[in-house]
């Protein structure tokens, strides 16, 4: 087999075989995260910090429009699941360092 | 009242991951991607497909199987709280047809694969001067046997859709799947151990940059990535639709599902362009590959028995686990639409596919003609119509901000939002238009016909659900109150 052949077999399967199972065994170990939570505190924080800010700027620039409801409910569901839930799903140290 | 009816979930991320990657790896995985890549410049063809996949299918299958969580609804209901109850719910039973359609043909190629597994089964390929162009030859042109096959496997998917998703569709595919990943893998092993195995690889590995440069290549990475994927045929939607709220989508929906199909794509030209170039058997694609030449290799193989085995085995597994995802679109619509059990959905919509299927398995004209006009026009018309509808109607930053980041394992940013409004509604209607371009010439009764079934299609639909508005429903919009 030629050099270059040997390349892009080497990358197809680091970019395919590779990115599949880490994806794969990623998307396992969060899920395993998630029902930890669910079974030591009944649930978790569902959005990001990222996510909870973009769904707040979302609302700010559509207050009035009728699907500014469902946001409300999912951010108020955020801040709930924020006050009563000792542990997070996700990553807030950076925020938490912020504020303080 | 809403359609909305107490819904079933996935039991475990495990048996969903595989279910919705069981629903996209196909024949096409294994028939055509090796020989596709082969044929259009091998490495360059992989670099032009990798990215198309990022920038296409991993962000539209997101989009997808988000909307589908969203509306917790199959197709037509959902068309119905993003647009109200108009006759542009018309446009989810357009899509839904062309689910109906593909599988009546589409079982056809599980009955083919059902044959010769079963074949492999009773050690057909390992008999002395067996000639399997004979067999094909002999398999095609006898009518009741292509029927009965048809009908074997639809009753095979309404058997397993019968149990339900967890019990049925999930069950399989926690099975399936890994048997096919180790039956292809060991295959692969077998292959390249063989003297000339790695001229194979040569063909379709080695770079030209030249075919880089070459807008047939782009147009061939272009189908790959869509078809193979499913991107848009309401497959993602329904799937997505029986997922929990805080599950994640980007990374198993969107990310692992794209990639993960297309790892089999790479699996399978380990498993068969090995083997191909080691019996010097001229690299092609399709029935002639896999039921001709694959076959006819494996009876020349030391312990052909067990790797022909494999092959079909695993061939008729990724062949299965399509076909029952793209009933299933039509199974949880049709439970949906008319508020009945899933026994009755299951048993109607079979029904219907195993009727109009039999032409297909009679004829493999009328066979060729559904595939080259869902396939050219269906398919990507179905894949603008679901972009139109989350980019626009529903809107892509509304869906970003509560869906798809909602539970995610990764974070999607903003850029997202472009991708799914403009870039893959534009490149469907140019890929349409090429493939009118393209085949006008060559084959225009075809071409004309096609185009017109499809543009009746599309008003008749939506007459159809526009009578149907005063009658059934009222629903919710997505936005939240009852219109």
């Amino acid at each position: 087999m030629s050099l270059s052949a040997i390349i892009v077999m080497t990358a197809s399967i680091i970019a395919l075989w590779g990115v599949a199972t880490v994806a794969l065994s990623y998307s396992l170990r969060q899920e395993e995260r998630k029902l930890a939570l669910i079974q030591s505190q009944g649930d978790f924080e569902p959005l990001s910090p990222r996510a909870q800010r973009d769904l707040e700027t979302w609302l700010a620039r559509h207050p009035e429009e009728e699907p500014a409801r469902e946001v409300r409910e999912l951010l108020e569901l955020q801040q709930q699941a924020m006050q009563h839930n000792p542990q997070r799903f996700y990553d807030w140290s950076t925020i938490d360092e912020a504020r303080q | 009242m809403t359609t909305t009816i107490s819904r079933e979930q996935w039991g475990s991320r495990f048996g969903y991951l595989m279910a919705v990657v069981g629903a996209m790896v196909g024949a096409g995985n294994i028939w055509r991607m090796p020989y596709v890549t082969g044929e259009n410049g091998g490495g360059a063809f992989l670099i032009a497909y990798f990215l198309l996949l990022y920038l296409i299918a991993v962000p539209g299958l997101m989009g997808e199987t988000s909307l589908g969580r969203h509306t917790r609804q199959g197709l037509i209901g959902t068309f119905r709280k993003l647009y109200g109850n108009n006759r542009f719910v018309g446009l989810g039973l357009v899509i839904l047809i062309f689910n109906i359609v593909l599988m009546s043909y589409y079982s056809s190629i599980v009955g083919w694969s059902i044959y010769y597994a079963f074949h492999a089964l009773i050690g057909t390929f390992t008999q002395t001067e067996f000639d399997t162009a004979v067999l094909w030859q002999n398999f095609s042109g006898n009518t009741a046997l292509n029927v009965g096959m048809h009908s074997i496997a639809m009753l095979m998917v309404t058997g397993i859709l019968l149990l339900g998703i967890k019990g049925g569709i999930e069950r399989l595919a926690k099975w399936m799947m890994p048997i096919l990943t180790i039956a292809l893998i060991a295959i692969a092993i077998r292959g390249l151990t063989l003297p000339g195995a790695m001229a194979g690889l040569e063909f379709s590995f080695s770079p030209n940059w030249e075919y880089l440069a070459r807008g047939e290549t782009w147009l061939a990475a272009l189908g790959q990535a869509l078809f193979s994927t499913g991107l848009g045929w309401g497959i993602a939607l329904t799937y997505g639709s029986y997922l929990g709220r805080n599950d994640d989508i980007p990374l198993g929906g969107g990310i692992f599902t794209a990639i993960g199909n297309t790892s089999f794509g790479l699996l399978a030209i380990f498993a068969v362009f090995p083997i191909v170039f080691a019996f010097g058997i001229s690299p092609t694609s399709g029935a002639e590959l896999a039921f001709v030449a694959l076959a006819s290799a494996f009876g020349s193989m030391t312990g052909g028995y067990l790797w022909a085995l494999l092959f079909f085995m695993g061939f008729f597994f990724a062949n299965l686990t399509t076909a029952i995802a793209i009933t299933e679109v039509g199974v949880t619509t049709y439970r949906e639409e008319k508020s009945t059990g899933r026994s009755k959905a299951v048993l109607t919509i079979c029904g219907i596919i195993w009727l109009l299927g039999i032409p297909s398995a009679m004829n493999a004209d009328i066979l060729g003609y559904l595939d080259f006009v869902v396939g050219n026009w269906g398919l990507p018309l179905a894949t603008f119509i679901i972009m139109i509808a989350i980019g626009w109607k529903f809107d892509a930053s509304r869906l970003r901000v509560l869906s798809l980041n909602r539970g995610a394992d990764l974070y999607v940013p903003k850029l997202w939002e472009p991708i799914v409004r403009f870039q893959i509604p534009a490149i469907m209607l140019g890929i349409m238009a090429y493939f009118l371009y393209s085949n006008l010439s060559q084959t225009p009764w075809k071409t004309v016909s096609g185009l017109a079934l499809l543009t009746l299609l599309i008003p008749l639909c939506m007459w159809i659900m526009s009578r149907r508005r005063d009658t059934s429903y009222v629903t919710t919009p997505a936005g939240g109150q009852p219109s």
